[in-house]
């Protein structure tokens, strides 16, 4: 009979568990995903930078364990809201207090069990997909990469069991301390604010200081190191808080005192609506605005680190590939190049210490070679004039034009006439410029091989090429392109669900409210807009400080990137994309839940 | 001239459950009409189908066939805003559970009404002192609803129904939830907005004491109007002596 009741409250309400249900869902996936790599030694240690691997790990761990803590803390009063009048009946029915822990019991652990287990399956899924399209996207190897990975699976399942038994002890403690009366008539009685006015003032005052304080420390990283990184955390975090306490509310009294805007449509409705959540949202706002900063950030780093990949290259090498006397495999190879900006051959004739460039050659196509600095790749024309006093500097670059068994010879240039003289044999060092390194990746990679086949692996000719410097700057970086991509898309997920959620569960004490508007006629369009601007200022507000708080952490990246701020448009372009279409969820999941279709209205 | 009837209900009936399933027939052909000024009391026991009556006219609800017309225009036929917007403007309503805003102030409940269709916020604030005025709230306007009595939020709902000066003011058991001295008071006022003010009033109650301040009173039984008793020249004990007397024959 308990299990009967307890799985029949899920059937009755099956709509609002579908929404609550596929939001777990997603977040075990998540978890499950997250973990896959995690988890998966072998596939870190072959895919990035053996120091840095465990710390962000380490620390996106800790990060997502947070987030779906809270995010289950939330789902679960969700569960709670809709479901407590319903436990109220049975207990005024005269069901012990046992029993109906014994109900929420099951049924939360059943809800709990159920989203992890599809969780995980989805989490294969995606695990598969996301993992081949972003690792294809990168070129990375994506060595031990694999999509069913037990210890995740156990992890993710050990976790979701003991959050969602620790919540219905909670739930159950809560419900059965909530007097039955309460539980019965349950409908948030908003109250007065309270706080004074220099309370608010001070808060305003301390968040605009503190959140300076922790962008300060930010942008001083390089000098503060471990201790920039604590006092940001605490400063950044205790300022959003204050920010949302003291100035959201500021900001709504003052909107109200304007009585001109105030007195027009549903807009003092929609105010106070807000006015009287704000105290109870506060904390959440500032998590999501630390959340969305992290996630945005880690998208935004990510991208970074891609972008720099072929900036790093082609740091490197002014030439897309340089080959000296290449055979007929190889010429094979370098015929099926797309794009070809410039190709250019250099004669060379060598004696017993040097490999000699012609000068007319030089003069009228001189050799290109990349200045090393930070910014824009700049170029340095080697000429007949210049190559003695110059070259010596770009040793690491020229040596792909030393041809085979001439390694350890100077690079040197001799006068037209005195080239001719020389009676060695002549040979050929062909150059190629290319529009778009990466999109001839796969040529390249084939012309690379053909170069290893004719040379060997060891040789100058193949260290020097671009390519292979390409493929070391990749292995290193794209591993850190996906962390940061996957984990801002992971968090994203997380945090939009948990605000999410956080609103939904108010949906149901708001039912009476707008049902109330519509019986003295507040057209429906009306209220859905009230109810787009409420929900839009609880997303736009937290979603702005995150934005604030990537651009002012990006310093922190001023060392490792190239150019931190050169490429925000895709990262923020994107993920303000995804937070928008959880915006319109929740939004439309609201709406189903607080305005009546059918009061005679059609 | 004859004055048009300010509600006109015509062979009002109203089915419940869908064609081949169980039906139930809450309503089985009403008919009445309220001239303007009047106030009129709706009494039946539990069930006999005052409420679903109620709810259709005041549009929260369609008749399954009969005409309401309200100032003379035909309500069910509104759809979508029109509704709305006719709830607003032509009809007040008064809840037993006062169903005042929670997070809005007594004066921002009043003004409701009147933002909803743009008017002046000045405008607003004569109107929202006017009405709270004449039902004794001026004192209480800037006070949230938890922080009001039961009888001052049931005054508080009036001012609001009544601020868009509607062509009739619906009662559901607005007493319901007052003591008796909150709801001798609250009678009182209504009683008073009629005959000074001529509001008209439909007052459904299953209350003889609410009812006696009524002029005409109908008996509802199982879905039929049975009876009616008018106020005329009776004094109030009298006239709910006879609510008594008539309740205790009518149930039988």
């Amino acid at each position: 009979m308990l299990r009967k009741l307890a799985l029949g409250g899920i059937r009755s309400r099956f709509r609002d568990y579908a929404v609550l249900f596929s939001g777990l869902v997603i977040g075990s996936a998540v978890f499950y995903m997250f973990l896959s790599l995690a988890t998966n030694k072998a596939f870190l240690t072959a895919n990035t930078m053996v120091g840095m691997t465990s710390f962000i790990f380490g620390f996106g761990e800790v990060l997502l364990v947070i987030i779906t803590t809270v995010y289950i803390v939330y789902a679960n009063s969700f569960l709670m809201s809709m479901r407590q009048r319903d436990y109220a009946m049975f207990m005024m029915l005269g069901a012990k207090s046992r029993k109906i822990a014994q109900l929420i019991f099951i049924e939360t652990v059943t809800v709990g069990v159920l989203a992890a287990v599809v969780g995980i399956a989805l989490g294969m899924g995606l695990t598969g997909v996301a993992g081949h399209v972003l690792m294809a996207q990168l070129h990375a190897p994506a060595t031990h990469f694999s999509v069913v990975w037990p210890p995740a699976i156990m992890w993710t399942f050990v976790f979701f069991l003991l959050m969602f038994v620790v919540g219905a002890l909670i739930n159950a403690h809560n419900l059965l301390k909530t007097p039955l009366l309460d539980l019965l008539h349950a409908a948030t009685t908003p109250n007065r604010l309270k706080t004074k006015k220099w309370v608010l003032g001070l808060q305003a005052v301390l968040a605009v200081v503190l959140l300076a304080i922790g962008y300060w420390a930010m942008s001083q990283l390089a000098k503060l190191v471990l201790a920039g990184i604590a006092i940001a955390l605490v400063t950044i975090v205790l300022g959003s808080y204050f920010l949302f306490n003291a100035l959201l509310v500021w900001l709504i009294g003052l909107l109200k005192k304007n009585k001109r805007f105030a007195a027009k449509g549903l807009h003092t409705f929609t105010l106070s609506q807000l006015s009287f959540r704000i105290r109870d949202y506060t904390r959440i706002l500032a998590v999501v605005s630390i959340l969305f900063a992290l996630a945005l950030g880690a998208i935004t780093v990510g991208l970074g680190f891609e972008h720099d990949i072929p900036d790093l290259a082609s740091k490197q090498n002014a030439y897309d590939t340089v080959v000296v006397d290449p055979n007929a495999a190889t010429m094979a190879k370098a015929r099926q190049l797309t794009g070809v900006k410039a190709q250019i051959n250099y004669h060379l004739k060598q004696d017993a210490k040097h490999v000699y460039f012609n000068a007319s050659e030089l003069d009228r196509d001189p050799v290109l070679v990349v200045q090393f600095a930070r910014g824009p790749v700049k170029f340095t024309k080697l000429t007949a004039a210049n190559f003695a006093q110059k070259s010596g500097d770009y040793d690491s670059q020229l040596g792909q034009f030393l041809p085979a068994k001439a390694q350890g010879k100077q690079l040197a240039v001799l006068t037209a006439s005195q080239f001719a003289a020389l009676t060695s044999p002549v040979q050929t060092a062909h150059t190629w410029r290319l529009k778009d390194f990466t999109a001839n990746y796969d040529q390249l990679s084939a012309l690379n091989k053909a170069i290893v086949a004719q040379y060997g692996k060891e040789s100058t000719a193949v260290y020097g090429q671009k390519f292979t410097y390409y493929d070391m700057i990749n292995g290193a970086f794209s591993g850190m392109a996906f962390m940061g991509f996957f984990l801002g898309i992971a968090f994203l997920a997380m945090l939009a669900s948990t605000l999410m959620f956080k609103i939904l569960s108010g949906a149901s004490y708001d039912q009476s409210r707008y049902l109330m508007l519509q019986k003295i006629g507040v057209r429906p369009g009306l209220l859905r807009k009230s109810v787009r601007q409420e929900i839009g200022a609880l997303f736009f507000f937290p979603g702005l400080l995150g934005v604030i708080h990537v651009l002012f952490g990006l310093k922190m990246f001023v060392g490792l990137l190239q150019e931190p701020y050169g490429h925000l448009l895709l990262p923020f372009g994107l993920f303000i994309v995804l937070y928008a279409v959880y915006y319109l969820l929740t939004v439309w999941l609201y709406e189903r839940i607080v305005i009546q279709k059918d009061i005679a209205t059609d | 001239m004859a004055e048009q009837p300010v509600v006109s209900v015509k062979d009002v009936t109203k089915t419940y459950g869908k064609r081949g399933e169980k039906q139930y027939q809450a309503l089985k052909g009403i008919t009445f009409d309220v001239q303007p000024g009047e106030f009129v009391g709706i009494m039946g026991a539990s069930g006999s189908g005052k409420t679903t009556l109620l709810n259709i006219l005041s549009t929260l609800d369609r008749p399954t066939s009969g005409s309401v017309a309200i100032n003379g225009q035909d309500v069910t036929a509104l759809r979508g805003n029109q509704l709305s917007d006719f709830r607003a403007k032509r009809v007040g309503f008064i809840f037993q559970d006062f169903n005042l805003l929670e997070n809005l102030t007594a004066r921002e409940n009043i003004a409701l009404p009147m933002a909803l269709q743009n008017v002046k916020s000045a405008q607003q604030q004569t109107a929202v002192t006017q009405i709270a005025q004449k039902l004794g709230i001026d004192a209480v306007l800037d006070h949230y609803p938890t922080e009001l009595s039961g009888g001052q939020k049931q005054r508080v709902a009036a001012a609001r129904a009544l601020v868009q000066q509607p062509a009739i003011l619906f009662g559901d058991e607005p007493t319901g939830a007052l003591d008796s001295q909150s709801a001798r008071e609250l009678l009182n006022t209504m009683a008073q907005l009629n005959d000074q003010q001529h509001v008209s009033i439909l007052l459904v109650t299953h209350d003889p004491f609410s009812a006696s301040y009524a002029k005409r009173i109908l008996f509802i039984k199982d879905g039929q109007i049975g009876q009616e008793l008018v106020h005329g020249d009776k004094t109030q004990e009298q006239f709910y002596q006879e609510i008594l007397t008539t309740l205790g024959t009518f149930q039988q």
